[in-house]
């Protein structure tokens, strides 16, 4: 039943961030087929036959009255994943064929994010919005306020200037000191080496660095039936063409594009997922669930209870 | 094409707004945003090229949309600004009277050769698209054709064109081109293929003028003058007893003729029984008697003939045919105290019909099971009362085609309806009981000459009448009338017969004429009459008309065997003209060839019928040119037409609005554009 809350066609009738996160989130767990209380809380993992020196507090003693045997319950250590959102509010953001702009389609994404982490997972989450400079930045917290602040940070970039990764990311570097997921929503027009320059240094860290690739289903696959004048939302600059360029030229230019995305960010050790806003917004969560098990999996340390 | 207001074409330069908008306005077009314009390339030329390409369509629509507006306010009309020679109609007519059989003389065969060469000729001038109609000019017109392109159809119309027996007249060709000219307006051009005869001529030349719109090109054939003999007339008996009482008189006239001496001769059945000589005078006549006809008995096939030896042989002879037979019987009832009527009707009857009569008087008791149909005729002299059986039998006979003469003499005076004829009688007048005028008499103040029975009413205004019964002749027809308007003789059609009423006696005691020279004349004719030897017998002119049933009979439907038999008619080719449903319904039948016909009657009797061309056709003498100039309308020699004004004037009114035809089409254009532009805008919005 949730599951169409997913479509962002459909979220865009919902005015509230806070709620559209809620929806999606709630609508993508339930897709799972798992409790919406799935947590990572202390979580059981194995028996071990006591030996001398282990601490008693972690014997199962309902085992040990109905066997006799001594064993001590094992739990997976629990660990915390920072999750900081990269917001591309350039113009070029603005553009939609149909009634989602890609920036709108970014914040449902970047604020269903926030609410997954914070919410269900209990992770620090922040959020650095740019275009070329940085303009906002909310410091990945798990404080009581810390989703609404990521919200009303979502809620206030308006997509302005144009995209220059170079010049915010020094800034970045002193943001993210901390290693955790870092996920870079753009549309990347750019040329992806340049990106992947750019971009490359975040993972230095130990951050695991994924690109959310949005562009809008037109972009494409445009449909220019005639000669038209195209205006660059981001430096207004104006061009006459032809259908017939489009539907050739253009084309193979954007799937050049794509590939060579795929290619170097693969290359670069970065995850790269390319999302039009006609699609639903379970990918992306999906991609950074998946992200944060296998970061779970790396840094995960199978302890005693108290250890 | 014209136009009613032509200056609303000024609102043809509106069109400038479509061009304004389509071709010389700078195409602007709204600016789509993109997000980067890193992958797209400059294409402008091409792009303006094509945009206005793709509007052509759009511009065209529009442009039209407006000139076809102007152009319906302006209310355009066509006229037709000249005649074109494939406008006019071409008629042709051929002349086939019987004078178109004569020899051109230049041994190139008849006239009508010459005019149907002359007519093809004129039909292979005219152009391939010009309609032309064939029609022939006998006695009658023949419309051949009806108006076609087809060269074929026409010229085996003109090649099929026969030679005929009748009298032309250019009077009939004169109503018929009127008649035409009421249904076809186009401008129509008549070439008339004659030999001009001036007896063709009507009595009134008015009759033969052209309408207006008609061009009348005459082609006078085989003009020159040819003296010609001809049988102009014969006299003889229809039917005769005695072939020694019988006089043949035939009357030989010479058309342009120098004076000669012919031979004349009289062929029955083929051979030659008598011959005279005769001197014509220079174009006169002569008249030249046979004492005797010498005929077997039976019907024959006889003519006059003379050794004419002139250039026009077909008519030298005139046929005739003659019935020779017993004398016919006569029942005459008459009273007993009454001898004279037997004795002056008796007296005039043997005088007269050649005795081919025999009266039979008898008294009506007497007269219970005689057979009517055995008889000629009867005649009921003065009778105040008739056997039931006797009146029965009689109404029977006239039904069936027998005729009755009824006298109502003083004798009948009371009665109240007079036998057979069944009209009611009031008293008589009696002339001398000084009621009338001084002298105590009456005479006959009207006859009708037309009626056989009167046809040589001579000397009855001798004729003094004492007493006459007041008959009504309700719907009878009224032969002769009395001074004081009393009916004298009515006659009445009584299913295929004739009741012949006499309202007086015919002793010498009602009225005196019995003792009258024309009495004897009025029982001849009467006695032919109703015996119905004057309905069928003697000769006939080409295209008279032979009355084969009674059509008053037919529209009663009485119940008579007559009324449903058919009649039978052989022509003079041996073959019968009439259909089997003709044969059924037909009233009448119009002899048009020349020769015998043996027709048999609804009413069962047979005759033989001969028939001859009108004689006016054997006077070849042309009319002149400056009479055929005056007819074609010109004073040239080459019949242009004389009504050149008219025809114009008729151009001029031939004129006809089409600006509905612009609107038509101005609506399916604005629904085209409609169309069109939606498609365009709907590719806008897309785009945008």
């Amino acid at each position: 039943m949730l599951q169409r809350f997913l479509d962002p066609a459909v979220l865009h009738g919902i005015s509230s961030l806070d709620l559209v996160a809620k929806t999606v989130v709630d609508g993508f767990v339930s897709g799972l087929h798992r409790s919406p209380e799935f947590g990572f809380s202390l979580e059981f993992a194995e028996y071990r036959a006591y030996t001398p020196g282990d601490d008693l507090r972690h014997v199962d003693w309902n085992l040990f009255a109905r066997t006799e045997r001594c064993y001590l319950k094992r739990y997976r250590g629990e660990t915390n994943t920072q999750l900081t959102v990269l917001l591309d509010a350039s113009n070029s953001m603005k553009y939609a064929s149909g009634a989602v702009t890609k920036m709108d389609y970014a914040r449902y994404m970047a604020a269903s994010l926030f609410y997954l982490s914070i919410h269900n997972q209990h992770d620090p989450a922040g959020l650095i919005v740019f275009d070329d400079e940085v303009r906002n930045y909310v410091r990945p917290s798990t404080r009581v306020g810390q989703l609404p602040r990521l919200l009303a940070g979502l809620e206030q970039a308006e997509p302005a200037a144009r995209t220059d990764f170079g010049k915010p990311m020094k800034h970045f570097q002193q943001f993210l000191r901390r290693r955790g997921i870092v996920l870079v929503i753009s549309d990347f027009y750019e040329e992806p080496e340049t990106i992947v320059k750019t971009i490359e240094p975040l993972r230095f860290h130990g951050n695991e660095v994924v690109l959310f690739h949005v562009l809008d289903a037109k972009e494409i696959f445009p449909d220019l039936r005639g000669p038209a004048v195209l205006v660059d939302l981001e430096t207004e600059q104006r061009l006459e063409v032809i259908p017939d360029y489009v539907k050739h030229q253009y084309r193979a230019k954007m799937d050049r594009h794509l590939a060579e995305m795929r290619e170097k960010t693969q290359a670069a050790g970065m995850g790269y997922q390319l999302l039009t806003t006609d699609k639903p917004l379970d990918k992306a969560l999906t991609e950074y669930l998946t992200l944060r098990q296998a970061s779970g999996a790396a840094g995960r340390s199978t302890h005693r209870g108290g250890v | 094409m014209g136009f009613l207001a032509p200056w609303f074409l000024a609102g043809m330069a509106a069109v400038g707004l479509p061009v304004f908008v389509h071709l010389l306005r700078r195409q602007t077009t709204v600016p789509r945003p993109v997000s980067s314009l890193m992958f797209f390339e400059r294409g402008t030329q091409s792009s303006v090229r094509h945009r206005r390409l793709r509007y052509l369509l759009l511009f065209a629509l529009r442009a039209l949309l407006v000139l076809l507006l102007a152009l319906a306010f302006a209310r355009p009309f066509l006229r037709r600004k000249t005649v074109l020679a494939s406008d006019k109609l071409l008629v042709v007519v051929v002349d086939d009277s019987f004078s178109m059989n004569a020899p051109t003389g230049a041994g190139a065969g008849t006239k009508l050769d010459e005019a149907k060469r002359e007519a093809l000729a004129v039909l292979g001038g005219r152009s391939g698209t010009q309609k032309a109609q064939v029609m022939a000019l006998g006695g009658q017109m023949e419309v051949l054709t009806q108006p076609v392109e087809d060269a074929g159809e026409l010229r085996a119309a003109v090649a099929g064109i026969e030679p005929g027996d009748g009298h032309g007249t250019f009077g009939e060709l004169g109503r018929g081109m009127r008649a035409m000219a009421e249904t076809v307006h186009t401008p129509m051009e008549v070439h008339l293929f004659s030999d001009m005869q001036q007896m063709n001529m009507p009595g009134n030349f008015a009759d033969m003028v052209m309408p207006g719109n008609v061009a009348l090109v005459l082609h006078p054939v085989g003009t020159a003058a040819t003296p010609n003999w001809t049988v102009e007339s014969v006299e003889a008996p229809g039917q005769l007893v005695d072939p020694k009482k019988a006089r043949v008189i035939a009357v030989v006239a010479g058309h342009d003729t120098p004076a000669a001496t012919r031979t004349v001769s009289v062929v029955v059945n083929g051979v030659v029984t008598a011959t005279k000589k005769v001197d014509v005078p220079a174009n006169g006549r002569a008249t030249v008697a046979f004492d005797s006809l010498d005929v077997p008995f039976g019907e024959s096939k006889c003519a006059v003939k003379i050794d004419a030896a002139d250039g026009f042989p077909n008519d030298d002879a005139s046929e005739f045919a003659v019935k020779r037979a017993d004398p016919e019987r006569v029942l005459f009832v008459h009273q007993g105290s009454d001898g004279r009527s037997p004795l002056y009707f008796g007296a005039a009857l043997a005088a007269a019909a050649q005795a081919s009569f025999v009266l039979q008087p008898i008294a009506p008791e007497q007269a219970s099971d005689i057979d009517p149909t055995k008889y000629a005729f009867v005649v009921l002299s003065d009778v105040p009362s008739v056997p039931s059986i006797l009146e029965h039998t009689l109404e029977k006979n006239v039904e069936d085609g027998g005729s009755v003469l009824v006298a109502a003499g003083t004798a009948m005076s009371h009665r109240e309806h007079i036998p057979v004829y069944g009209g009611d009688v009031a008293d008589g007048h009696y002339y001398t009981s000084g009621s009338a005028a001084d002298a105590g008499f009456t005479t006959v103040g009207d006859v009708d000459a037309a009626h056989p029975a009167m046809k040589d009413a001579e000397g009855w205004e001798g004729a003094k009448f004492f007493y006459a019964a007041a008959v009504d002749p309700g719907s009878a027809r009224v032969v002769a009338r009395l001074a004081d308007g009393t009916p004298l003789l009515i006659d009445k059609q009584m299913g295929e017969g004739h009741v012949l009423v006499f309202a007086s006696g015919f002793d010498d005691l009602s009225n005196d004429l019995p003792l009258q020279p024309a009495f004897v004349a009025f029982v001849d004719q009467t006695a032919r009459y109703l015996s119905g030897e004057e309905r069928v017998g003697g000769a006939r002119v080409v295209d008279s008309f032979v009355q084969l049933r009674n059509p008053a009979n037919e529209t009663a439907g009485a119940g008579s065997a007559s009324n449903h038999a058919t009649v039978d008619v052989i022509g003079p080719d041996g073959k019968r003209p009439l259909s089997l449903k003709e044969a059924a319904a037909a009233e009448s039948f119009q002899l048009s060839h020349a020769g015998f016909y043996q027709i048999h009657f609804a009413n069962g009797r047979d005759a033989l019928i001969a028939v001859n061309p009108d004689r006016r056709e054997s006077d070849l003498e042309p009319i002149p040119d400056d009479v055929l100039k005056l007819w074609s309308g010109s004073g040239n020699a080459n019949g242009v037409v004389p009504a050149e004004s008219d025809a114009a004037a008729e151009e001029r009114e031939n004129v006809s609005g089409i600006w509905w035809w612009f609107m038509l089409v101005l609506t399916i254009v604005a629904v085209a554009e409609s169309i069109v532009a939606t498609g365009y805008l709907g590719t806008q919005r897309e785009e945008a």
